[in-house]
Order: C-alpha cells, then sequence, then structure tokens
C-alpha cells in the first residue's frame, strides 16, 4: 500500500481504547429515506412487499397505525445504526464475529431519522498478540427519541500496540 | 364493440400467492431457499456507503489485500441481508413484523464476488395473547458459499399472519 493502514483510519478507536462500561454518542444520524429502504431491500432480493409496495399498505393494512405505510426493512434499520455506529467502533474491526439479542422495538418509515449509541460491554485477549474481542450493545433512537434497536456485537480488533505503534 | 380489459383480466385471473401462513410451519421443517446471490462490488460499496459502514475492508481492495484478503471484504451486515433476503418469500412474506436475531455467527469472512445460498429450518411456533391473529415462528438460517460451506448462521423470530 502506498500509505500504512494506520494512516487511513482514526487514532482514537484501537483495542486499548475501550474500556467496558464506556458509553459512546455516535457523531452522525442519518434520515431514512425511500432510496435507502427501497434500493436496499430489492438489491438484497428481500421480496416482501410491505417495504415496496405504498398501495398494499394504503388498503389492505389500512386503519392500522404505523402499519398503513411502507415499513423500513428492518435489516436495514440495524444495518444504518451500526454503521452510524462503525467509524467508533468498526474502523479497527479485521473481523465481524456475531451479532446477538438484536431486537426491532419500533417500526421506521422513510423520512424518520437514526441515532446510535454505544456501551462497551467487554472486551478480552485472543491467541493473537496484535488483536483483542470487543463485545459492545449497540442501540438505535429515532428523532422522536424512541428506541428503535438495541443489540449486541462481538469483533476481532487491532490493537495500537501491533497495527499503529 | 370495445371489451373493457382490466375487466376481464380480473374476471379471468387467478392469483399466484406468495409466502405461507403461520399454519403452514411445523418445528423441523427444512427449507431450501430459492435463488441464491452473487454478492457484487456494486453491491457491496452500496450497502457499506448508504449505510455508512466506514471500514476500508468493504470499501477499499487496496487495503483489504493488504490485510491478507483477496479482494475487499463484502460488508457483513450485507451478507446478512442478503442470506435473510433469500429467505423472506419461504417465511416472513405472508407478514408480520420482523422481531429480532439471536447468536449470529459470521463463520468466516466473504469476499466480493463469492455466491450465497440460504436455507432454514423451522424452530419453534407459537401463539402470542398479543396479537391473536398471528403467531411468533422462530427459524435457524444459514448461508453458504458455492462449495456448501456455511459462511453465516443466525436465529430468527418473526409475527407470521395465520390465514384468515
Amino acid at each position: 500500500m502506498f500509505h500504512k493502514p494506520s494512516h487511513l483510519t482514526s487514532p482514537n478507536n484501537y483495542f486499548e481504547d475501550f474500556e467496558p462500561g464506556q458509553v459512546i454518542r455516535h457523531a452522525r444520524g442519518k434520515t431514512v429515506t425511500e432510496m435507502d429502504n427501497v434500493l436496499l431491500t430489492n438489491m438484497v432480493m428481500n421480496t416482501a412487499a410491505a417495504h415496496f409496495d405504498e398501495h398494499l399498505m394504503k388498503t389492505f393494512m389500512k386503519g392500522i397505525p404505523g402499519f398503513d405505510t411502507r415499513v423500513v426493512f428492518g435489516g436495514i434499520n440495524f444495518s444504518m445504526v451500526l454503521g452510524l455506529a462503525a467509524q467508533d467502533t468498526g474502523e479497527q474491526v479485521l473481523e465481524e464475529l456475531g451479532l446477538d439479542k438484536i431486537r426491532l422495538k419500533t417500526p421506521v418509515h422513510h423520512g424518520d431519522t437514526l441515532y446510535a449509541y454505544t456501551e462497551v460491554l467487554d472486551k478480552s485477549d485472543t491467541d493473537r498478540p496484535d488483536a483483542g474481542i470487543v463485545r459492545f450493545r449497540h442501540y438505535g433512537i429515532n428523532q422522536d427519541e424512541k428506541l428503535v434497536f438495541s443489540g449486541e456485537r462481538t469483533v476481532l480488533m487491532k490493537k495500537r500496540s501491533g497495527w499503529a505503534a | 364493440m370495445t371489451i373493457d380489459i382490466v375487466a376481464d383480466l380480473k374476471s379471468r385471473a387467478v392469483e399466484r400467492k406468495r409466502g405461507n401462513t403461520f399454519e403452514w410451519f411445523s418445528v423441523g421443517q427444512e427449507l431450501i431457499h430459492h435463488w441464491g446471490r452473487t454478492l457484487t462490488e456494486g453491491d457491496n460499496t452500496l450497502f457499506t456507503t448508504l449505510t455508512l459502514h466506514y471500514n476500508p475492508l468493504y470499501t477499499n481492495a487496496d487495503y483489504a489485500l493488504a490485510h491478507g484478503h483477496t479482494g475487499a471484504v463484502v460488508c457483513p451486515l450485507l451478507l446478512f441481508a442478503t442470506v435473510f433476503g433469500l429467505s423472506v418469500e419461504d417465511l416472513s412474506e405472508a407478514g408480520g413484523p420482523f422481531l429480532g436475531v439471536d447468536e449470529l455467527t459470521y463463520l468466516r469472512p466473504v469476499i466480493v464476488g463469492e455466491t450465497v445460498y440460504a436455507r432454514s429450518t423451522v424452530t419453534d411456533t407459537r401463539e402470542t395473547k398479543s396479537h391473536p391473529n398471528f403467531g411468533i415462528v422462530t427459524w435457524h438460517t444459514t448461508g453458504f458459499d458455492e462449495t456448501g460451506e456455511p459462511v453465516i448462521k443466525f436465529n430468527r423470530a418473526n409475527l407470521v399472519r395465520k390465514a384468515q
């Protein structure tokens, strides 16, 4: 590479920078648009028309609050929240290991804005000296401060000592 | 004489329904989902950038090569969303909110250009007092690569509409 990897990423988000109990409010929010939802839902071949047929929702689901218009595919909601948290908690990730206790609490509609918060649950060493495992709990909140999503995520993350010394 | 084409179509057409209702599912049932999907560079870049998932492994092939990969890594959430997407017609298209995912494991990084397939097993079906017109179904879903090796596995729960 022309640049060292550590020159392309933030200096403050390595394994050493996280401590259990730490809570981070991530800098950016994102308004989930019709383009995000319909494009990504169709791209991953999710065939549920509730995400892309407005007429169906206005007729078949008429009178059911929150479901009488298209709803954003839940997989996009939490991908967006984990994305909003990614520069702070994923930029130094060598490998995403898993997710658990993913809960979708509130439907998201086109035009809703999502914000992300993260709590560090724990961290541990592995058999490789240059990386460790960090476990996070992420939260997604909408513009009305309603909890949209919560879930745990486990990653293998670079240690600064191994990658940016 | 004019024919009302729309009325004629509606009178003669038989609807091809898609999706399954709650009663159709039974514990232990195994489903091989349709289509499969090659995860392209376009998919990966679009998904990663639209979800603001800023890890250069997914958007910078040069950086991914420097980390020992053979090309840009597929954003793991795109892998999840695609395996999920392939399962929707069989599992959840008939309607009912997606409730959650447990015990999701990424078994290895997937590289742009790989093809994934999806299969699921029904692990639980139950009634719910709060939603009498729906039941809760839980599935174990696995995504496979082209050699049949699993690359992702997870448990998913949905409300699933009952037959009216």
